[in-house]
Order: C-alpha cells, then structure tokens, then sequence
C-alpha cells in the first residue's frame, strides 16, 4: 500500500472519529481537507508521492465555492424554505394538518398517511429533500405530537417522505446522474416514475399495518368524530388554500409557466399570500421567515462548503482510482459485482452524501457496469438501458444515505426545525423500517427492470 | 525531466467530439514522449467547474487545463472570436487564420494582455452544430418573436435582437425545461451530442445550418511556469499532438452525426433547412451584433476586423474554389 | 428559531454576535427580493415573452448573497449541523475544551485559508472587470466575487467571537 492509499484511508477514519466529537459536520469536513492537503505536500517533499497538493492547490476550494454560489439550481432550496416556514406561521399547517386529521380520524395512522401524501406530492413538485423534509415537519409534527404518537414512527414517516423527492422526478440528483453518464435526462426521469410511486405505497402500506399491529404507536385521538358531510366540507374548505398553493407550485411546473427553480418562488409568494389571507402576516412574522430562511439555508450550505474542500483533497490524493482498481478486481459474477456495488454505496450513504457519491463514484462504475454484458430489454427505444436500470438502483441505494446516520441529511433538516428536547438518536430509531423498506424495493428492481424501463420506452412513441 | 499536466476538462470524457479528443491527446502524449510527459484528466467539476478552468491555470492552482474560449467572454469579450463566430469560418478557413494568419498570434495577445499566466494551444475543432430544436416551424422571422430559447455565446445576442428571450439553462437542465413547456426551444451542440439529451423524444422540428457555430475551436491551456520548465522537445510534442488532436477531432465529428440524423429522421424528426429570408435575417442580426461588440470593446474589434480581413481575402478562393453543395 | 442551545453570556462575544446578527437580518432581505424577482421573472416571460437572463443571474446572485451572509449568522445563532450521538452527554466543560480545540486546528484553518485565496480570485476578477459571460447578462461579476472575502471574514469573526466566549466559559468552570 503506498503513501497516497494509506493517506486516503486516514481521511476518512479521522472524518468518522472527528464527527462523533459534536464539531460541526461542516467543519470537520473541510478542516480536515485543509490538514491532508498538508500531509499531502509533506509527503510529496519528504516521501515519494506525486499529490501536488500545497497552499496553492487549496486556492482551488474558492473556485469550487464559488460555483456552489453561481448555481441556478440550488435557488429554489431557500425559496422552498421560506415557503415552509411562512406557511407555518401562516396558520395554514395546522389547519390543515388539523382538518386532515378529522377526515383520517378513524383511521389509524391517517395522520401520517397523509404526511406520506403529502411528500410524494411535494416529491413531484421539486425534490428539494430539505425544503420537503423542513416543510413535513413543521406542519405534521406538532399535530403527530399531540395527537400521541409514538415519535420514532413520527420523526420516520417525515424524514423518509421528505426524502422522497430525489427519486420521484423532477430530482436533481437524476439530471446530476445523466450528466455524468451522458444519459438522457428524460429517460432517468420516466425510469423513476414507477419506482418511486412504489416506495412511496410501501411507506404507506407499512403506516397501516403499524398502526394496526401496534395501535399504542398511532393512537386515534379520542375526540375522533364519525365523518359525515358537514365534516367533509368543513375539510374542503380548510384544505382548499393549500391544495391550491401546491396546485399552483405544481401547475405552474406542468403548464410550463415557470421552471422548478421558478415555482418555487411562485409557492414563497403563495404562502405569503395565504398568511395575509389568513390575517397572520406582519412584519414581525416576516422578519422571522427570514431570519429563519437565512439560518437554515446557511447550515445546509456550510455543508455543501467543507464538503466541496474534503472532496477536492481526496481526489488530489487519488481516493477515486483507490476505489475503481479495487471494483475492478472483483471475482464475483455479474449480479455478484451489482450487489456489491449496491452494498458498498449502501454504506458509503453513511457517511458521504449523494452528490459526493454520485460525482465520485458513479462516473467509476459505468464503464463497469457496461462490461457486464448484461441483457437488459431496453425494447429497443431506451439508449443504454443496462445503465439507465443501474443508475435507477444507485439512486434508490442513495435514498437510504439521507436517513442512515451518522451522516444523514434528512435527519440533519429534521433536527433543525425539530424542538430541543428532540434528539437525533430518536431520529435515527424511526428512520429504520422505512430504510428496511428501501433495501426492500432495491431488490425489486433489481430482479425486475422492466419497473424502470417499460415508461421511459412507452412515453415518447 | 518528467512532466504531469493535471488537466480538468470542460466537457465529460464520454461526450463524443467535446470530450473524446483530450482524451485521445492524454493517451497520445504518453506514447509520443515515451512517458516523460504525461497527462491526467479531470472530469468536469471534479476538481474545478468548467468556468472556473482559465482561473485556476492562470493562478496555477492546476498546471493545464482543457476549455473553450467563449466561456472566457464575461472576462474578455473577443474570446468568443477564437471558439466559434456567427456566420463565421468553417474548419478549413478557420484553421488557415488560425496556424497561416493571425490568429493564433492574437490568440496568445488577448491572455497576455489580460494578465493571464497561460499558454494558449488550439487542441480540437469540430465541425457544424445544429440551429436548434423548435416545438413549431419557424417559417419567418415573426415566427422567432416571443419564443423562450436556450441560447449559448454570440448567437445569443443575436436572438435576442430577433425578439427571442434567451436562457442559458445547463445541458442537464434542458430536456425538463422543454418538456415541461418553460422554453419553446434550445440549441446545444451537434446532432450526436443532442440525441443524447433526447431533444427527438419530445420535440419535432430539428433546424440546420447552424449558422452560430459551423465550427468551434477548442483549447487546452497551460500554466506559463509550467511551460518554461518544459524541454523544447517536450514543447512541441505538446503543440504537435494538439495540432494532430485537431485532425483527429473533425474526423470523428464529420463521421458520427449522419447515422444519428438518419435514426432521428426515422423516428419522425423534421429535419429542416432555414430558408433564405430566415437566413439573412440571423446575418444581418449577427452584422449589428459585431458592430456593437467592435464599438464596445477595442481588442474585439482588432481581432475581428483581421478575423474579416482574411475572410475578405479567402472568399476569391473559396467562392471558386469549391463545388456547390447538393441537398 | 433554530438556535440549538443557548450559551451563558460573555460581554465581548455578545457584542460581536449582536453586530453579526444586525448584518444578517439586514441582508436576509434579499430572500424577499428574490421571491419578487422570480416572480417578476415569470410574468415578463410567460405575460409579456420577454424574459430577462439579467433578471435570471439576480436570482442566483441574491441567493448567493443569502447563503454567504448567512453562514456567520447561522454561526452565532450556533445552528451549525453537529452529530450529537455522544456531543449531547458531554458535561459542559468538555464541552468548551472540543470546541476550542476544534475551532484552533479545523475551523480556523479552513477560514482563513479560503479567506486569503479569495482575496486573490476576487482581484483577478476585478483587475478585468469581469462580467457575466452572457451577452444580455449582468455587469460587475467582480462584486459577487467580493462576497467571498466579505462573508469569511465576518465568519471568521464570529468563529473568534465563540472561541473567547468558549476560552472565558472554561476559565469561569461554567
Ligand atoms: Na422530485
Ligand atoms: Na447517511
């Protein structure tokens, strides 16, 4: 083993071993590429290593900050934050959670049921996995907490539907995944279709049985009334401002009068308006949206910084080859070699999030992937569909990486909005099934791509 | 003594004729140095984002780089004159201004008159893009007013005096863009590199000539420092595989795109030619656009008044030189 | 609202904090110009089939203004994401020894190295007067760039201002 290898190992022990001493994970990520770019240039002046790492090279963090900043994309994480947030002192969440609750009353575990709803919604309107997860939370978790549920089940249900929205296209993961692979973006976006509707039903499926196995968890609360048609209108009419607002986000999308960054600036506006509506806003409560936009855009951010520098050390150290010689030289068969590689990303999500793996490692295991020589019925219309199918399991792997701690971003939003007395080990507790149901719904697509590929090969003829 | 450049790219490896050459130089200069020069790429935001390539060559924070000047005209505006001009040369004539006239002297002028630590080396050309999918026909120029298009560099402007909008979505961004309906329309490269972004699946109308870009230049640079510390002979096995890269790179243009077109013809893609009306009036757009940019900006002018001077000259060539093209 | 615990008062750092906070509520303004751009935005294109790429770069500006002020907000605010498997049973003096030491050998470093190399990139661009690289776009690129320095030295300021108040903390056994 050489300098560099043992080098890149080091950087992510110590990034493991520092993480769990409570420095900021922004922090830790890009102090310790600061501290390897060093190593690096001392063993390229004292060992026999080629790193070309110095201060110089370092210079290179501030272009890639600044490319995080010149980024049209990522405009609609903070005006999907600042939706939530205004509509959560729009008075419009509780109503709405409130209502809900009456029409799903008898039901056990309507209330998250709807949660569910509601993310897949949300999923198909941007993917902002923050903004769904910060939004979910704000307007579930207060009414979940006092009608009684058990929080491992509630804090599960808002973090796996929040993050329903990386796979359920628009995703910007899939575009960020084509472009790597010089896939089609609309075939990445029709293959996810399917798959994600199908998560998003077990989620649901596993909801109802819970609560029916275990009522204590999803209690009905105990002023439930029957629903008659009083309550049904009283519903329609609360949840009318919303379902507009999201009609509108959505809408505008699908009628093709603003882009997924546009609506959601049009869905700021809406929830704005609503407050007014509702007589909740004033320039108190907006300077408090703001305040609290600023703040929780800032800390996922700080993220995307020290990770952007962490990256960049480890690339300079060779830690991509590292890892395609090492898959490379696999003995299994193929379906081995897939499985593998679906494990290793698996755990992988532990630590790194989506982008790092999907610009580090995806671009590695294409050519792979492509030698298999695997007979994937892409019937005839799909380019590539052994990849198109294998880019669809990555991204399903890369769903568990938000919810598996230690590093997982859906429970980073959630801690963030949730209240003090929340811990992020009662996160992690709740998160569990849903992360069982997506290993679940990986091995169905595994053994059956046509889930992927049939839409994509029937949506443009 | 050994060299490594450590090169990050603009366009990913797997996108045939933007990416493919470098990498076919990457492979060359090893073999041609015997090992005494190697070349290591980087994918594109790997280490550094496209824009951000000239920067970090210049400051040295990597030694190489491999780009297209357009990206540099936020920076220098003639820079957009030495990657691909409006109704401007084709490969042949381009190439001639580029090694026989001046235009690789101003080339190395417009970096070292801005203060950038590099050395410039044409490393690729490529032959015409297309004009651009459109949802509907564009018969004349009305039909251009209140289109929303994704438009790139000079041609931009253009448009945008013709009454398009223009956006400047990234590639990944702009099959969702027109199937969703925000634009009406987009350019992005050539007919093999467009198919890949599934412009056929949803959009019928697929425009020729393309009249912004019939051909484009591409660059690698390379840290001044890093340059002179090279041997002369390491030099110009630099320069020479480039030049080589250059051949290398067309060839493979001119060959690839005929079979897509045919596949997309088939599937019911129309593939169209601007008719003369529409023609002129992109020219006469692109005529005032040049003036404007020679009146705003004294290096675009010198560059393009010896970019028309050459032209001016080449025409009695060209105009007896060549068989009429047959469609 | 995100503030994940409170810190016991240290005159010198509240200060700062105070002055931190002014200029983040102050800029945290661009998010409501941002909702109103977009909008604007939509209207002219989709209304009037004119859409601006200037109005479009204004966009990303002001949420890059948003983000870069923000992390020195969010910095005294103490909302920074921290895994708190283990943090969380620390006892406080604990506690302030990890920060101190987290902050002299991972954060500091890393503030101040992107500090100075953005001074740098912020110059370079500058020096040519670097605009938008799109014909129709937006003038003085030069000035975003600036927010690079601005933004790291204010958060290199409150990451001062929580070392002082952590070194006090510890001194006083609080
Ligand atoms: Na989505
Ligand atoms: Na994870």
């Amino acid at each position: 083993m050489d300098a560099n290898e043992i080098m890149v190992i080091a950087m992510f022990i110590s990034f493991i071993a520092l993480l769990f001493t409570g420095i900021p994970v922004a922090w830790v990520l890009g102090g310790i590429g600061i501290i390897f770019a060093f190593i690096g240039q001392f063993a390229d002046n004292n060992l026999d290593t080629i790193t070309g790492l110095d201060y110089t090279t370092l210079g290179l963090v501030v272009n890639r900050l600044w490319k995080i900043m010149d980024n049209w994309i990522l405009v609609a994480l903070p005006m999907f934050i600042f939706m939530g947030i205004m509509l959560d002192k729009s008075g419009v969440a509780e109503k709405l959670m409130k209502s809900m609750q009456e029409l799903f009353g008898r039901v056990r575990g309507g209330l998250a049921v709807t949660v569910t709803a509601i993310g897949i919604i949300l999923a198909a309107s941007t993917g902002i996995i923050g903004a769904s997860v910060v939004l979910l939370a704000v307007m579930s978790l207060p009414a979940m907490t006092k009608q009684g549920y058990a929080m491992p089940l509630a804090l599960g249900t808002i973090a796996s539907a929040g993050t329903l929205g990386i796979l359920i296209p628009p995703s910007i993961m899939l575009v960020i995944m084509a472009d790597q692979l010089g896939l089609s973006v609309g075939d990445l976006f029709m293959g996810a279709v399917f798959p994600g509707l199908m998560l998003g039903g077990m989620y649901i499926a596993y909801i109802l049985t819970y609560g029916f196995l275990k009522p204590e968890a999803a209690p009905i609360p105990a002023d439930a009334k029957p629903v008659n048609m009083t309550t049904v209108i009283n519903v329609l009419k609360a949840v009318l401002p919303t379902v507009l607002l999201i009609f509108v986000v959505l809408g505008s999308i699908f009628a093709g009068v603003a882009t997924p960054t546009e609506a959601s600036g049009v869905g700021a506006l809406g929830a704005t308006l609503l407050a007014m509506y509702n007589r909740r806003f004033n320039f108190k409560v907006l300077k408090e949206v703001m305040a609290g936009t600023m703040n929780t855009t800032a800390y996922i951010f700080a993220i995307f910084i020290g990770a952007t520098c962490f990256a960049l050390v480890l690339r300079e150290l060779g830690g991509d080859e590292l890892i395609e010689s090492f898959l490379t030289g696999l003995p299994f068969g193929p379906y081995g070699i897939i499985f593998f590689i679906l494990g290793i990303i698996f755990l992988l999500g532990f630590f790194l999030d989506w982008i790092e793996i999907t610009l580090i490692i995806l671009p590695l295991l294409a050519p792979v992937i492509s030698a298999l020589g695997l007979d994937i019925n892409g019937y005839g219309v799909v380019d590539n569909p052994e990849l198109v199918w294998f880019v669809m399991l990555v991204a399903m792997a890369l769903q568990t990486s938000f919810l598996t701690p230690p590093v997982g971003f859906a429970l980073f939003y959630l801690k963030g909005v949730c209240p003090p007395n929340v811990k992020l080990t009662d996160i992690y507790k709740g998160v569990i099934p849903f992360i069982i149901l997506q290993l679940i719904a990986l091995l169905v697509l595994v053994f059956w791509p046509q889930l992927v590929l049939w839409l994509p090969a029937n949506a443009y003829s | 003594k050994n060299v490594l450049l450590k090169t990050p790219i603009a366009f990913g490896s797997h996108l045939p004729a933007l990416g493919t050459p470098i990498v076919w130089v990457a492979d060359q200069l090893k073999l041609v140095s015997d090992g005494s020069l190697k070349m290591k790429v980087y994918e594109p935001g790997k280490l550094v984002s496209p824009k951000e390539i000239l920067g970090a060559v210049s400051s040295g924070k990597v030694n190489s780089g491999y780009a297209t000047a357009g990206y540099w005209q936020g920076k220098m505006p003639a820079a957009a004159l030495f990657s691909a001009v409006p109704f401007g040369p084709e490969a042949g004539e381009y190439m001639a201004w580029m090694y026989y006239g001046n235009g690789l002297k101003l080339y190395q002028e417009m970096y070292d008159s801005n203060g950038y630590n590099v050395k410039v080396i044409p490393c690729a050309i490529i032959s015409p893009e297309t004009s651009g999918w459109f949802k509907k026909p564009i018969e004349k120029p009305e039909d251009l007013k209140g289109l929303n298009m994704r438009f790139f560099g000079l041609g931009a402007s253009v448009m945008e005096k013709l009454g398009v909008s223009t956006t400047q979505l990234p590639g990944g961004e702009i099959f969702g863009a027109l199937e969703k309906g925000a634009i009406d329309a987009s350019e992005f490269s050539q007919p093999a590199i467009d198919q890949r972004l599934g412009f056929q699946k949803i959009v019928k109308y697929n425009y020729f000539p393309g009249w912004h870009q019939q051909a484009t230049i591409f660059e690698l640079l390379v840290n001044k420092d890093t340059w002179g510390k090279m041997s002369k002979g390491q030099q110009a096995i630099v320069e020479n595989t480039c030049k080589a890269s250059m051949t290398n790179a067309i060839a493979e243009g001119e060959a690839m795109q005929f079979p897509v077109m045919q596949k997309a013809k088939e599937s019911g893609v129309e593939i169209r030619y601007w008719n003369d009306e529409m023609l002129n009036t992109f020219r006469s757009a692109w005529d005032e656009v040049a003036a404007e940019k020679s009146a705003a900006d004294p290096f675009f002018k010198k560059v393009w008044d010896d970019m028309s001077e050459f032209r001016k000259g080449y025409d009695l060539w060209e105009s007896n030189a060549f068989l009429p093209r047959t469609r | 609202m995100t503030e994940n615990e409170s810190l016991p008062s240290v005159p010198l750092s509240d200060m700062i904090d105070r002055f931190i906070q002014r200029i983040g509520v102050t800029v945290a303004w661009c998010y409501v110009l941002l909702v109103l751009v977009i909008i604007l935005q939509v209207i002219l294109r989709k209304g009037f089939s004119n859409g601006l790429v200037a109005l479009e770069e204004l966009q990303w500006h002001l949420y890059a203004i948003g983000v870069m002020f923000g992390l020195s907000y969010a910095q005294t605010t103490n909302s920074h994401i921290r895994v708190d498997l283990f943090y969380s049973h620390f006892r406080a003096k604990t506690k302030h020894i990890i920060e101190i030491l987290g902050i002299l050998i991972l954060v500091l470093p890393f503030v101040v190295i992107i500090f100075l190399h953005s001074l740098d990139f912020f110059y370079e661009s500058y020096r040519i007067n670097e605009s938008s690289e799109s014909p129709s776009g937006l003038p003085y690129l030069w000035a975003m760039k600036g927010v690079i320095p601005v933004t790291f030295g204010l958060l290199g300021l409150a990451v001062l201002s929580r070392l002082y108040r952590d070194v006090v903390l510890l001194f006083r056994g609080e």
